[in-house]
């Protein structure tokens, strides 16, 4: 009865967890730096026990690709939505595919299953 | 004098204001972990998250705004990110399911599913709301005994723009 009251409480506890990253089709703008673009990014944290979300930018294999922001590994605490630019090289446009957010999970005690989530949008995507 | 009476009266009509009101669908991506993860200990060389070993299988819920925009791709694990020095092999099975849908058009995402390795891959191709359900099991060794310790390990939840 107990280890079930416990397992109703934990499922109660992250029953509003989420992740959110738009836009999933960004446009890209010219930035101050000539030759770089920049995509506007806007990202909305509600998951309580995440508090850092790393950006990284992909090509279509999903290859680590150079781009510059402000912080790679940003701090974004709960309920707090963070926009954020994504400067891209105009070189490398041809071959960058996808800006993604993934969430940076915390050692925690117990034996468990964490969940690590992505969310990826499309650079020179268009909606279906 | 009748005249001006009446240019009056057609312009003394109260000024409407139109206020709009504007609103913009756009594809949108949410990744909900409704429930985390427990594993179960049924054997002294096993931990599985399903219920009839005693674990907690992790849900995770997707939100979709427009159709046929992402992928949903979740990797079940296949190490464990934290645990006690293990000096044997550890075997991993698992698998992705959808265990809920809020639109009946949803019912094939199941069938449609690609499998490669340890990720699961569904075409989103209904707007909604969909919940996966992924299981997890570790066997130590060859029926040995797991030590004893903390094991942790990730199942990752992605959604790819198409």
């Amino acid at each position: 009865m107990l280890s079930k009251t416990l397992i109703i409480l934990l499922g109660w506890a992250s029953a509003i967890s989420a992740h959110e990253m738009t836009p999933a089709y960004p446009d890209l703008k010219p930035s101050h730096v000539a030759g770089v673009v920049k995509a506007e990014m806007s990202l909305f944290n509600s998951r309580e026990e995440i508090k850092y979300y790393q950006i990284e930018l992909f090509d279509l294999n999903w290859n680590n690709m150079p781009f510059s922001t402000t912080y790679r590994i940003m701090k974004v605490g709960y309920k707090e939505r963070k926009n954020f630019n994504v400067y891209i090289r105009k070189s490398d446009l041809d071959i960058a595919t996808y800006i993604c957010t993934t969430s940076k999970i915390k050692r925690k005690s117990g034996a468990r299953t964490l969940v690590s989530s992505r969310i990826c949008s499309k650079i020179n995507g268009e909606p279906r | 004098m009748k005249y001006l009476i009446t240019m009056l009266a057609i312009f003394a009509f109260p000024v409407f204001a139109d206020v709009n009101i504007v609103g913009t669908v756009a594809a949108k991506c949410v990744i909900q972990t409704t429930k985390s993860g427990v594993y179960g200990n049924p054997l002294a060389s096993k931990l599985s998250t399903l219920a009839a070993d005693g674990g907690v299988q992790p849900i995770i819920r997707y939100d979709v705004a427009l159709a046929d925009n992402y992928y949903a791709r979740i990797t079940h694990p296949d190490a464990f990110t934290s645990s006690p020095v293990l000096n044997d092999s550890v075997t991993w099975t698992g698998g992705t399911t959808v265990s809920q849908t809020s639109d009946a058009a949803m019912s094939g995402y199941d069938a449609a599913k690609v499998v490669i390795g340890s990720m699961t891959q569904f075409d989103l191709t209904q707007a909604g709301s969909t919940w996966f359900t992924t299981a997890s099991t570790a066997t130590y060794g060859v029926s040995k005994a797991l030590p004893g310790g903390t094991f942790t390990a990730v199942v990752r939840a992605e959604c790819i723009a198409k």
